[in-house]
Formats: structure tokens, C-alpha cells, sequence
């Protein structure tokens, strides 16, 4: 252990018996130790520092403590706590914040001698203190026992100032003649306990406590008797529906001569309601509970009122019976969240056949109008139940998709689906109604989707080959049938000697050009001649000659043959 | 007495600013309560968009600093039950505050109603949460009492206390000034810059599962 300095302040108040503070010391032969087991103790507002005696068999022995808040080096008398002479002090007298750190030291002491100090780790008050028994006051009536919880600690209590709403009380009740089948319940300050045996003896315990975890201690056993049961009991079992824009409250009476939902014509029921929270602020909310409208004077176990009476926020609805000259106690208060309080409308299913001797189902929300809640809020899940229409064999799925496939059915056959929603969380157990039934014929099965789909991709896959196909198969055709008009190869040697390519070309010329000799030597001397004649004959030879169009081919065979023109003109 | 209607509402806009912020969170872990409670964050929008108001500019020399704990989980890795935990300290505290004073009959309006009606709903829905989860703490302990160490149980209370200094210092605030109209204001603008602060902190680590 750390033996303590001394203190760093210099105004520091000075243990009694001011001694260097140190070792244990010995005095007289003897050793004072520092105290054992010191342990804080808080219950509410009661703080109670308790430790064991180290040295029994010294008299005269007193102990003190000494505290330190966070950030302040001083230590501070502890109140209530110095020189103590027992092992145990309060020192709730103690104005500290309860959520802040402090320490605390103790010591023993007899007349100059002290022991070491005893340190205790930083803690807060809040941290340590437990919340105390409460105070219950019990009533009995009818068969319900009703009680009132007083809040834990003092009237302004420092500990649970935040807390003044905060508190739950978690209740064990039995029935005092047997030990065994005991309930737990979870009460308000100020609730009650139904469904109790008349003429009986209850016996019960409270707990506060204040999430998340903080738990009380026990209050002792408080015992009652319930009273003779009254001649007018209270409705039973109530509940509530939502319809559309509607609440229908519903409630169980199975006393007197009711038939179904009629009780017998002098008993009529009222409802109230009370915002939930108030339960919750401390106090007395029994004045604040309200008359459900719709729900006075009724003589059926229903009533029904508009949704929009209730907005969001959670409910207390109680109902009671009265008679004209008694009326029965309230019934079980029956909590109900408007929230939770939804309409779940059936969905709307569309079904297909598709190629490959399926159905395809879709299931889509229902449309909404104004007032109702929506559907697609939630995470729904879809049970969705099929079945042949000719066979009474159902199928049944649940599904969160909307959209999916029967498969591997019968071709040609009438199926039938219709579907219901349901809220995924199986504690608020909501469902729609189921929908239209709707039915489809499968298709035949033969062509098939995927064999159609392969189809598809296999022609257009083919498509290149088979164009190359037929193009080589052309080719191959026109080679036998239409070979091209280009000699074979071994020809073409021959023919590409250039001797014989010019024979060929030059035959006709020669031919022309041999006429052309012929010709010549006539004209020559005739050209000459003309020439000498007068200008008309010029210009008239010179448009004949382009009728001739071969005059260019050599000036000399051009002016011969215009000169032979001249010649046959002028012979004429 | 005519200026008390108007700050309330002032004051209630935070409460319910507060309860959409933590619902926003809180139905993460439950996962149905999520839906409900968009849909009351909706409702609290519009019912806050008709309250909206400035800061009142005579309220400024009394501003005082709360300090918001920026760390209230020490652990790096925040276990969502812890998150929960924390975000239903706020609301209760949130709730505490502002029903304190419906004992006076005049502060008894339609906005504080329903503030503490939203509130209320988000605290049994947390507290739902909270059982749940505490339900699978119960199981998954059983299965690791073969000696595996779960380190995030150690996590000590430590968010809360810290929390709960917080709102002391908010508490006391108000009980110094007697909750004048400019105390209201200043609370007002505090809690929302709280809740403001934890659900951008808080909202993505509880996103990741």
C-alpha cells in the first residue's frame, strides 16, 4: 500500500494527533495498522463508510477519513467521519456532485499514535449507489390489487434528481398459501395487478430499477387480501383492430346473459384512454384518463371510433361495465401503440405463363388513399399460397421478393396463386387479408425458352460460317462451270512472246497502211495538181475531209485522200 | 404566463429533434422499429417545421458552456448495445427535463405533449431494443463461457456517467435560472447540438454490422 504523503497544502487540515505521517509507528510497543476492508456503501442518499478493525485488542482506537475532489490537491475532513469510534459512518451530509470523482482516505488513530492511511480508488458517488427499497402502498379491490410505488430516496433527492421519471419497478407477487408459482411483472409507480383470485392472500416485493442496469434492492414483503369479488366484473381480454380508417375496441364479458356480442340489455360498457407517458412522470394521473368518443353507454362488447381520434404515440384504453346502480372496477389497462396500430391491406398479384411452362408472379402494394397506412413502410414478407386448379394441393411460400417464378409445372394446366402480407416481426403478428385469387394456364411445353434463347445464339453465330460456306461453294461452281476465259498458264507462254502479239495487231495495219501505199502513189501527183486550182475547191475538200475521219492518221494518206475526193468531184 | 406557451415551444423543438435523432439510431438495431420510427420522424419534422424559431438575441450574454463529452465510449470499437445504451440515456434525461414541468398546468400544451409523446415512444422502443439485445448477451455469454474473452464486456458504464454529467450541468443550469425563458432558449439549442453530434458520430458505426 502507498503510504500517504503529507499534505501538499499547507492549510491542509491537520489530522489530530499531528505526527509526520508515515510507516506505522510504534508507541509504546504497539502498531497501529491502517483499518481493513474500508468499503463505501451507498443506498440513495445514505453514504455509509464502513471498514474492520486491524488492531482489536487496542482500546481507545478512533478512526478518521479525509476525501479529495478531482483537480483540488486538499484533503477535506470527511463529515460525520472523524475520530469515530466505531467501524462505520454517514457522511451524507456530504454536498458533493454525485458524477464526480472523489477520493478518500482513512486512518486509525489513538491519542498521538495514527496508522498509515487506507487509500480508496477514485469513484463517484452515483457510480456506488444503489437505489434503496422502495416504499409500496397496497389497495385491494375487486380482484386486482392496485399499488403505489413512492419514488426511491429522500423527497429531493440528490442521487436520483435525474431520475425522477426514470425508474421501472420490476414486482414479485404469489399467493401467500403457496410458495411456489410466483409472478414477475414490470409495474409503474402507480399501476395495478389484475387477474388476482378473490379472498385471497397476496404477498409481494419491489424492485426499482433504472436501465440499463441498474438494479434496487427488494423492498421487504408486503402482504394484502383481496377483497369478495364484485357482483359486476370487469370486461376482459380487450383489443384492438384497425379497418380501414377505423378502430374496432373489442372486449370479452362473459358474465349474465350475453349472447354474442350483446350483453344483457342493462349492462352498458364505457372506454377511456391516457397517453401512455404519463404513467411514466410520478404523480397521480388517474384524473387525466379520457372518454373515448364512440365508446360511452354502449351496450355491445365493441365499440368502433376513427383511427384519426388517435394519432402517433402509445395508449392506456381500459373499459368498464356498469349496470345503472353499480359499475365494476376498470379493466386491465391495455397498452397500444397507434404506430404498431397499421392496416396491412392485401396485396395485388398479376400472374403470367411464361415459355418454359412457368408462371411468373408479381406481387405489388395495394393502392393507397390518403388516411390508410402504407404498406411498402414496412419490411413485409409475402405468403404466397398455390396450388393447381383442378387439385386441392396447396403450396405454400413466404417470400420477401415480389416478383418470382413457379417452375417445372404441368404445361397446359390452370394454376391459381393469391397472397398475403405479413409484418417480418413475429411479436406484432400482423397480416392482410389474402388477395384476389388470380389464375393462369401454363403454356405448352415444347418450345422452350432456353432452347429458343441457344437457337438464337447458335444462328447468329452461324451466320459468318454459313456466309463463308456459300461463298467457297460459289467459287468451286463458277470453276467448273464458267472457267475463266484466261488461257492456262502454259498458253499464256506462248502468247507472251512479243513477236506474235505484234503480228497479230499489225496485220490490219499493214492492211490499211498497204492500201494506203497503194493509194499514194495516185494522189501524189494529183495533190499536186489541185493545189494549183482556185480556193472554193479548198475550202469545200476541207469539209468532206472530216466526214473521211482518217485523214489524221498521216498528213501525206489525209491529203491524199481529200485530193482523191477533189478528184472524183471534179470528174463529175 | 402569456410568454410561458411561447417558450415551451421553443424548448420542446430540441425534445423533439432529440427523439427524431436517437430513433433515427436506435431502430438500426431493431430492425421493424425502424420503419415506425421514420415514420414519427417524419410526423416530428412537419410538427417542428411549424415551431421553427431563432435564438433570441437577448439570451446571449447568458450562454454557458455544457460541454458535451466528445468521447463517451472509450472503446474503439463501439459495441451498438453501448450506442443504444447511450442514446437512451439522452432520451430519458431529454424526457426528464421537459416533464418536470407539466405539473404546472400552464405548460400543459399541445407541443409539450407532443414532444414527450415521441419521446416516450423512442424510450419504449430503446427499451425493447435493450431487452432484446440483453436477451442475446444472455445466450452468446452461455456459449463463451468455454473461456473465450469477450473484450468489448468490459466496456465499463463509463457513456452514461458521462452523460449524466452532461445533463447535471444542464439540470442545475436551469434550476439556477429558474427556468427563465433564456435558460429554455439555451437548452433548446444545446440538447439539438447533442443529439446533433451523437447521431453523425454514432449513426454509421451502427450501420456496420
Amino acid at each position: 500500500m502507498g503510504l500517504a504523503r503529507p499534505a501538499a497544502a499547507p492549510d491542509d487540515a491537520p489530522p489530530p494527533g499531528r505526527d509526520a505521517p508515515g510507516a506505522a509507528r510504534r508507541r509504546g510497543g504497539t502498531t497501529l495498522k491502517s483499518p481493513q476492508n474500508v468499503e463505501v456503501y451507498i443506498v440513495d442518499d445514505t453514504f455509509i463508510l464502513r471498514w474492520n478493525r486491524s488492531n482489536p485488542s487496542i482500546r481507545n482506537v478512533t478512526f478518521s477519513a479525509y476525501y479529495q475532489t478531482l483537480g483540488n490537491d486538499t484533503w477535506l475532513k470527511l463529515p460525520g467521519c472523524q475520530s469515530v469510534a466505531n467501524t462505520t459512518c454517514d457522511f451524507s451530509s456530504l454536498k458533493l456532485n454525485v458524477y464526480d470523482k472523489v477520493k478518500l482516505r482513512i486512518r486509525a488513530e489513538e491519542g498521538n499514535n495514527t496508522s498509515p492511511w487506507h487509500n480508496i480508488d477514485s469513484f463517484t458517488l452515483f457510480e456506488k449507489a444503489q437505489i434503496g427499497p422502495p416504499k409500496v402502498h397496497l389497495e385491494a379491490e375487486d380482484k386486482t390489487i392496485i399499488i403505489n410505488i413512492s419514488l426511491p430516496g429522500a423527497r429531493d433527492s440528490v442521487m436520483w434528481a435525474l431520475d425522477s421519471s426514470s425508474f421501472t419497478y420490476s414486482l414479485d407477487i404469489w399467493k401467500n398459501s403457496s410458495s411456489g408459482e410466483r409472478r414477475t411483472e414490470t409495474v409503474y409507480s402507480r399501476d395495478k395487478i389484475y387477474n388476482l383470485s378473490p379472498e385471497t392472500t397476496y404477498c409481494l416485493k419491489v424492485k426499482a430499477r433504472l436501465l440499463p442496469r441498474k438494479n434496487g434492492i427488494y423492498s421487504p414483503v408486503y402482504c394484502i387480501k383481496t377483497p369478495v369479488a364484485n357482483k359486476l366484473p370487469p370486461p376482459e381480454n380487450i383489443r384492438l383492430d384497425s379497418k380501414n380508417n377505423i378502430f374496432v375496441l373489442r372486449w370479452d364479458y362473459p358474465y349474465g346473459s350475453v349472447k354474442w356480442g350483446h350483453a344483457r340489455p342493462n349492462v352498458t360498457f364505457q372506454a377511456q384512454w391516457l397517453y401512455a407517458y404519463l404513467k411514466k412522470i410520478p404523480g397521480d394521473s388517474s384524473g387525466k384518463w379520457k372518454q373515448i368518443p364512440g365508446c360511452k353507454n354502449v351496450h355491445t362488447t365493441q365499440c368502433v371510433f376513427l383511427q384519426n381520434t388517435f394519432r402517433k404515440g402509445i395508449y392506456l384504453i381500459r373499459v368498464q361495465a356498469s349496470d345503472g346502480n353499480t359499475t365494476s372496477v376498470w379493466s386491465k389497462e391495455e397498452k397500444f401503440d397507434a404506430q404498431l396500430q397499421i392496416t396491412l391491406l392485401p396485396p395485388v398479384i398479376t400472374m403470367k405463363s411464361t415459355n418454359d411452362v412457368s408462371l411468373r408472379v408479381y406481387i405489388s402494394a395495394p393502392e393507397e388513399s390518403e388516411n390508410k397506412p402504407v404498406n411498402q413502410n414496412f419490411p413485409l414478407i409475402y405468403e404466397i399460397v398455390f396450388w393447381e386448379n383442378t387439385s386441392n394441393a396447396e403450396r405454400k411460400i413466404r417470400e420477401k421478393k415480389t416478383d418470382f417464378t413457379f417452375s417445372k409445372l404441368k404445361p397446359l394446366t390452370e394454376y391459381c396463386v393469391k397472397a398475403r402480407a405479413l409484418i417480418e416481426d413475429d411479436k406484432w403478428n400482423k397480416s392482410s387479408g389474402f388477395s384476389d385469387t388470380v389464375c393462369e394456364k401454363t403454356k405448352p411445353g415444347n418450345t422452350s425458352r432456353t432452347w429458343l434463347i441457344a437457337g438464337i445464339c447458335a444462328a447468329i453465330f452461324s451466320i459468318p460460317v454459313v456466309i463463308y460456306v456459300v461463298k467457297l461453294l460459289l467459287r468451286c461452281i463458277s470453276y467448273v462451270f464458267f472457267p475463266s476465259s484466261k488461257p492456262p498458264s502454259t498458253i499464256d507462254e506462248y502468247f507472251s512472246e512479243p513477236p506474235l502479239w505484234n503480228l497479230l495487231l499489225l496485220t490490219s495495219e499493214e492492211q490499211t497502211e498497204r492500201c494506203f501505199i497503194i493509194e499514194n502513189t495516185n494522189t501524189i501527183s494529183a495533190v499536186e495538181e489541185t493545189n494549183q486550182t482556185d480556193e472554193d475547191h479548198k475550202k469545200y475538200s476541207s469539209q468532206t475531209s472530216q466526214d473521211s475521219g482518217n485523214y489524221s492518221n498521216e498528213d501525206e494518206s489525209g491529203g491524199s485522200k481529200f485530193s482523191e475526193e477533189l478528184l472524183q468531184q471534179e470528174s463529175e | 404566463m402569456s410568454t410561458k406557451p411561447d417558450v415551451i415551444r421553443k424548448c420542446l423543438w430540441p425534445a423533439c429533434l432529440v427523439g427524431l435523432l436517437i430513433t433515427g439510431v436506435l431502430s438500426l438495431d431493431c430492425n421493424l422499429l425502424h420503419f415506425h420510427l421514420r415514420k414519427v420522424t417524419w410526423q416530428n419534422l412537419r410538427l417542428l417545421s411549424s415551431m421553427s424559431n431563432s435564438f433570441p438575441v437577448e439570451c446571449l450574454r447568458e450562454i454557458k458552456a455544457f460541454e458535451l463529452p466528445q468521447e463517451i465510449l472509450s472503446h474503439t470499437q463501439p459495441v451498438k448495445r453501448y450506442i443504444v445504451e447511450a442514446f437512451y440515456e439522452m432520451s430519458i434525461q431529454a424526457f426528464n427535463i421537459f416533464s418536470q414541468y407539466t405539473f404546472k398546468s400552464t405548460w400543459e400544451n399541445d407541443y409539450l405533449k407532443q414532444i414527450q409523446i415521441g419521446l416516450d415512444q423512442q424510450l419504449q422502443y430503446a427499451e425493447r431494443c435493450l431487452e432484446e439485445e440483453e436477451k442475446e448477451e444472455d445466450d452468446s455469454k452461455e456459449m463463451e463461457e468455454d473461456g473465450i474473452n469477450h473484450s468489448e464486456a468490459t466496456v465499463p458504464q463509463l457513456s452514461n456517467l458521462e452523460l449524466r454529467r452532461y445533463f447535471n450541468r444542464i439540470d442545475n443550469f436551469l434550476k439556477e435560472k429558474k427556468y427563465s425563458h433564456c435558460a429554455w432558449e439555451i437548452i433548446r439549442v444545446e440538447i439539438r447540438r447533442c443529439f446533433y453530434y451523437y447521431f453523425q458520430k454514432f449513426a454509421p458505426l451502427l450501420r456496420k454490422k
